[in-house]
């Protein structure tokens, strides 16, 4: 929760891994204006990573971590998933919940920050699948937002259980068929940001992560809002590239094309968010 | 082993777009130097998606990165 942590004695900086000493002299640390645009020249907070080449998802947490105003103050929660394999890999505070009460334990993590550091900036933000938000989660998730409680909640919608072998969740779109789906599902794709919305959220996104630009204005608005006002809640499609049986280089192609269709770019905030969010261009930091 | 990606020095310093640098799936795999002008593949860490090949070819028609067997493999 400090710099401090990253920082290495020097006793020790001969031995030490180049990995472990670019995070001290190369990262992008007490920067708000860090951005994707580091990404070229930087070391990044995630270290090489176990998920499947091309996936999406790693895509849209290189974004995300890259575009953090306070890194050094945010812890992650997140939640069993494709995700979770990679939170070993982030040189941030993470936190593995069981799987979907991730919001409940930010909530939580939240309220203690507070109290325990009144005059710092600490921001929670909960990374997880469709399966964790939705379904598992979905009493926890919409718990939290009826709270307003002051966290960031990141939907990482690939529309399947994918790392358990493609059952159909929530948020699989109807008639899709996957190998524990047969039948293809019956039911409509939840329209879980129009719940946010009316569940109290202050600032909503749904988007695909062909934009990486896009993707970093989006996480910068929904944690700023979710500092100042309550919860904010960003749906990211980032399809399993495996389980719809692509190829490892036809994600983004994938993306772009739910572009223009369910995953149209789509941000809703309310009047609070918007003065938030308006305070912040002024100050050069949107 | 597999085909990892290599970037065409001569072709990418033609431009100054970075986009490979940032759809690229993997954390510092695809950097890009200032000094050079083109960016660069740290082959050990490329899962050789091929996604950057995507982005320069199929998508901005610049034909800058390509798949290679790499050096340390292709001898064997």
């Amino acid at each position: 929760m400090s710099y401090k942590i990253y920082e290495i004695n020097e006793e020790f900086l001969d031995v030490m891994p180049q990995e472990i000493k670019d995070l001290q002299f190369r990262a992008t640390w007490g920067n708000p204006k860090r951005g994707v645009m580091d990404l070229p020249y930087s070391k990044e907070l995630i270290e090489e990573h176990s998920l499947c080449a091309g996936c999406p998802e790693s895509m849209a947490l290189r974004y995300i971590l890259a575009s953090l105003p306070n890194p050094e103050d945010t812890i992650i929660v997140n939640s069993t998933g494709c995700t979770s394999l990679v939170f070993p890999h982030i040189a941030l505070h993470t936190v593995h919940s069981l799987f979907g009460n991730q919001n409940a334990v930010a909530s939580g993590i939240k309220r203690v920050l507070e109290w325990r550091f009144p005059d710092k900036v600490k921001d929670v933000v909960v990374l997880a699948g469709d399966g964790a938000t939705v379904d598992i989660g979905l009493d926890c998730t919409l718990q939290s937002f009826f709270r307003q409680e002051k966290i960031t909640t990141i939907c990482f919608d690939n529309e399947v259980y994918a790392n358990t072998g493609g059952q159909e969740s929530g948020l699989t779109v109807k008639g899709h068929v996957f190998k524990m789906a047969p039948k293809g599902k019956q039911w409509d794709k939840v329209p879980f940001w129009q719940i946010a919305i009316d569940s109290g959220c202050h600032y909503v996104a749904r988007l695909t992560v062909s934009s990486p630009k896009k993707v970093e204005t989006v996480i910068k608005k929904a944690i700023y809002v979710a500092r100042e006002v309550g919860p904010t809640y960003v749906h990211l499609y980032t399809p399993c590239i495996l389980e719809i049986g692509l190829n490892s280089d036809d994600g983004l192609d994938e993306m772009r094309q739910r572009d223009k269709e369910r995953f149209a770019f789509f941000e809703y905030m309310t009047p609070q968010a918007q003065e938030v969010i308006e305070r912040k261009k002024e100050e050069g930091l949107l | 082993m597999y085909y990892v990606a290599e970037v065409i020095n001569e072709e990418c310093s033609k431009y100054n777009c970075k986009q490979c640098t940032l759809f690229c799936p993997e954390p510092n795999t695809l950097m890009y130097t200032d000094d050079e002008h083109h960016a660069y593949v740290i082959q050990e860490r490329c899962k050789g998606c091929a996604l950057c090949v995507y982005v320069c070819s199929t998508l901005l028609k610049r034909n800058a990165i390509h798949m290679v067997m790499p050096e340390v493999h292709a001898e064997k």
